[in-house]
């Protein structure tokens, strides 16, 4: 089956037949093509002739046709869509070199490098969009941005491209595809092609959103709120695609990730002994499956409306109906970002304490309920909509969902407690992602309340809030499980000092930045301004001065990180003596993950003296794969 | 014996940050507070904060004991136990059901309580608002228009030509809240959803296309957006490139003030009519 693919016979003849382009640059030039010929279909059906080249209509038929052109010219036209129809490709996958990471692949590794790749790339561009809207906001009047819709479109553009490419994508569908099918013993995923494509549908949609202003100012923020979205110029329909693609990628990697967890787990990994990653992969793409479709429909009809338009959302339809159809999957969707980080907590805990995990069945018990619940609060985001009798329910499930989520605290107390504590980077990062997420789950209870709330909401006591809960979980906890996985992932260690330099830098930075937000909130300071009453502007100034160095801070994780992949020392193959299966091969881990089928034969989350190792690989079969590799080659390490 | 301890600590560093959390108490957390459903949200402000000051100490206290006292060094290797404590009836329990009551605390106090308060303050049968004072609230692109139909006035304004709203102190006031454009009733898009907040009033109401909402509230000080700048109604609702400049300066004035207004605001519209 797949062995036959990373069978690396062919690789001598593998130059001569490659495409004589580098797919990236194949997949814009096919994209300008797929753009053109579509807008130009759609020009010549156009019963008003002499309206400009690109219209509203022509442009999204004409980036459907760039999208396709994309995914194709990216290697998708070999890979998948030659032997579909039947016709003789020549592709074949890389094993080795950086070229893998720019093209079409099926290798979950790759895939959730690209992934996460795309993740830093998403964070780097709307992180710098954030810089310049501090530094507009660093004086009460416009400055650098020369009309408030500019400013506005920035916002969107931040806020867009920092959900559904940074925190949608960054531990679902990079730590998610990369460590999930390891860590269940598992040698690959369920729909390895469908995901090799997806991950391609991040780009796109990053730059789909970056690239909107092309269409015109866009107002409304990341939620598209009808009808203002209609009365906007055209840029708002490239947030409707550009968030189409990024969406659909996600659905796909929650598909994948919730078939793999369920149908290819390694014997003896019961879900009793699942790792809490895992758990948390599943719990968050049971959500995925489930809100994400919800909120495409909602997109394609705000979409429609600005194109065509339908009075869905205007004062003729139902104006609330986009409101409320915008939250029940905006509520899940932060969710769908706090679920992984709780799981990674208690991942990374337990080894760093080399100690047993305390409470696992409670940590589980708040993921899932953290799930469940999280359908049933999104109305507390309407406080100021809501006829009074209909509060009180949501105000409840809003308050009783910090119950779960405090779960996984006492899980992590519990373990750490007593416990031989290695005050490592990824450790340090966990407590300071776990002290982040406690000031946004606090300043939360404030918001749940619905008379405090008629106050606080749409303030920047708000945009604190999520802030801390978003930067502060995905974040500091995706930069803990980088640090913690890149031995794995890299075969190198990197540097104790700088790690931890950088962490203490950044935490500083983050918390003098966002804690200041929570007074501009309460002294009246409200959202989606570039010019505001003067006597907000000297704490403004400050917040500013922060958000640039904390800029810097991110900017040194990310320079330390590359240097560390590249440069570090070498690691050993488990550093961290954890017991998760994904340490049990090598680092990097080859292409089929194990060398043979692992068995798992011990719980992973229980330390001692005398515990069992937890994964087990037969003495016949071990012999059996050396001797295949000895046949085939060297397994490709690198 | 370390549990013990971290009891004690605990207990005393709640003490004293509770005691520090006074200051900001009696300054008033939310800066300016001048009407009587303001007094609610700070009360319940209040309430909530002096209530999760001791969950916020046990937890970071929980992160700063494991870093001090259950640290290893680099490189040391202790000996693990033959068997780690995966459970403990004690802290599990407490902390369960702990979590449990302090959120039906909050349920009951003050989300119920402070809600039903105030569904019950906008009864329009209500006997302090049978008597209010009517002001129509139009929100359009972009500007509030404020008129008084017991007076007659279709569209107030200041010195400088601004909209503006101004009330008299200790009597309820009814806004009749729309979102609507009376100079571009042609374009079914350009009725937005904003956002009716006055800083100082500790309450926004969105204001949606196609809906009329009604508001009761009784402005408790005398004050003007000179005075203090958060006495202003603000759009919180981004609602295109003008939304931050719709705003309109709030003065509360005594009832003879407000008469004074009325008549010179009267007079006014005459004269340009």
């Amino acid at each position: 089956m797949a062995q036959t693919l990373s069978t690396p016979s062919s690789s001598p003849d593998l130059k001569t037949h490659r495409a004589s382009m580098p797919p990236v640059l194949r997949g814009f030039l096919w994209a300008a093509v797929g753009f053109l010929v579509f807008n130009m279909a759609v020009d010549i059906v156009d019963p008003f002739r002499g309206h400009p080249f690109v219209t509203g209509p022509s442009a999204t038929l004409g980036w459907v046709g760039a999208l396709l052109g994309w995914l194709l010219g990216v290697g998708a036209f070999e890979g998948v869509a030659l032997p579909l129809f039947g016709y003789p490709s020549r592709w074949r996958e890389r094993t080795v070199g950086w070229r893998r990471y720019f093209e079409y692949s099926t290798d979950h590794k790759v895939i959730g490098l690209q992934y996460l790749g795309s993740a830093m790339g998403g964070f780097l561009i709307a992180g710098l969009v954030a810089l310049l809207m501090r530094w507009e906001l660093m004086s009460d009047h416009l400055t650098i941005f020369h009309y408030p819709s500019n400013y506005l479109t920035a916002v969107g553009i931040h806020g867009t491209i920092m959900m559904f490419s940074v925190a949608n994508v960054a531990l679902l569908g990079g730590f998610g595809n990369y460590m999930v099918p390891i860590m269940i013993g598992s040698r690959g995923t369920a729909f390895p092609k469908l995901s090799g494509i997806s991950v391609w549908l991040v780009p796109a949609g990053i730059l789909t959103v970056l690239f909107s202003p092309l269409l015109g100012a866009w107002t409304t923020g990341w939620r598209g709120y009808q009808p203002l979205a209609s009365q906007d110029p055209n840029g708002i329909l490239f947030y409707y695609l550009g968030v189409a693609a990024l969406t659909t990628s996600t659905f796909i990697v929650a598909l994948n990730m919730v078939t793999t967890i369920m149908f290819r787990r390694a014997p003896g990994m019961t879900w009793g002994r699942l790792p809490l990653f895992a758990w948390g992969q599943v719990t968050v793409g049971l959500l995925v499956l489930i809100w994400i479709p919800e909120i495409q429909a909602t997109f394609v009809m705000g979409l429609l409306e600005k194109l065509v338009p339908f009075n869905f959302f205007t004062a003729t339809g139902s104006v609330l109906s986009y409101l409320e159809l915008f939250w029940i999957f905006g509520h899940p969707e932060v969710y769908m970002i706090a679920v992984p980080v709780f799981a990674l907590w208690n991942e990374i805990i337990p080894v760093m304490s080399q100690k047993s995990l305390f409470a696992r069945e409670w940590a589980v018990i708040g993921l899932v309920f953290v799930m469940l619940l999280s359908g049933l609060v999104w109305a507390h985001h309407l406080f100021t909509n809501m006829r009074n009798s209909e509060i009180l329910p949501f105000a409840f499930f809003t308050e009783m969902i910090s119950i779960p989520t405090g779960f996984a605290y006492m899980a992590g107390i519990g373990t750490m407690w007593k416990g031989h504590v290695r005050l490592t980077t990824p450790m340090l990062l966990v407590l300071m992602s776990m002290f982040n997420f406690l000031i946004g789950g606090l300043t939360g209870v404030f918001l749940a309340d619905p008379i405090v709330n008629l106050q606080l909401h749409d303030t920047f006591w708000v945009v604190g809030h999520f802030h801390y809960t978003v930067i502060g979980s995905i974040v500091f906890t995706g930069l803990a499980a980088v640090y913690y996985w890149l031995p794995k992932m890299s075969g190198r260690m990197y540097s104790e000092f700088w790690g931890k330099f950088l962490a203490i830098t950044l935490f500083i930075f983050f918390n003098g930045t966002f804690s200041q937000f929570f007074l501009l909130g309460l002294h009246g300071m409200n959202r989606w301004v570039p010019a505001y009453p003067a006597y907000l502007q000297p704490m403004n100034f400050e917040v500013s001065i922060f958000a640039f160095l904390l800029g810097f801070a991110f900017v040194g994780h990310f320079v330390h990180i590359i240097w560390a992949w590249r440069k570090g020392a070498k690691a050993p193959d488990n550093p961290w003596q954890a017991r998760t299966p994904e340490w049990f091969t090598s680092s990097p881990p080859p292409r089929e993950n194990f060398p043979v089928q692992p068995e798992i034969v011990s719980s992973l989350y229980i330390y001692g003296a005398e515990q069992p190792v937890s994964v087990h690989m037969s003495a016949e079969q071990e012999l059996a794969a050396a001797r295949d590799s000895g046949e085939g080659g060297e397994y490709p390490h690198g | 014996m370390e549990s013990i301890v971290f009891g004690i600590v605990w207990i005393v560093l709640s003490a004293i940050v509770e005691w520090l959390a006074r200051i900001p108490i009696s300054h008033d957390p939310l800066y300016y507070t001048a009407s009587n459903i303001g007094l609610m949200v700070e009360h319940a402000f209040d309430f909530i904060l002096v209530v999760l000051i001791p969950i916020f100490v046990f937890v970071v206290l929980g992160f700063v004991w494991t870093m001090v006292r259950f640290r290893v060094k680099k490189g040391e290797k202790p000996q693990l136990p033959k068997h780690w404590a995966r459970s403990n009836r004690w802290f599990v329990g407490v902390w369960v059901i702990g979590s449990v009551v302090v959120n039906l605390l909050f349920v009951l106090h003050p989300t119920t309580t402070a809600t039903e308060h105030f569904f019950a303050l906008e009864q329009p049968s209500a006997p302090q608002n049978r008597h209010a004072v009517v002001v129509d609230v139009t929100a359009r692109q972009w500007e509030w228009i404020f008129s008084y139909p017991q007076y007659h006035l279709t569209q107030t304004l200041n010195a400088n030509g601004q909209d503006m709203l101004e009330l008299p102190v200790n009597r309820t006031v009814k806004l009749v809240l729309r979102s609507y454009d009376p100079f571009h009733t042609y374009d079914q898009y350009a009725d937005v959803i904003h956002s009716f907040w006055v800083p100082s009033w500790g309450i926004k109401e969105d204001v949606i296309p196609g809906e009329t909402r009604i508001l009761y509230i009784k402005p408790t000080k005398i004050t003007s957006f000179a005075q203090n700048p958060m006495s202003r109604v603000q759009c919180a609702e981004v609602c295109g490139p003008g939304h931050p400049w719709m705003e309109a300066p709030l003065n509360v004035v005594s009832a003879s003030a407000f008469q004074h207004w009325i008549a010179q605001q009267q007079a006014l519209q005459s004269s340009s009519s």
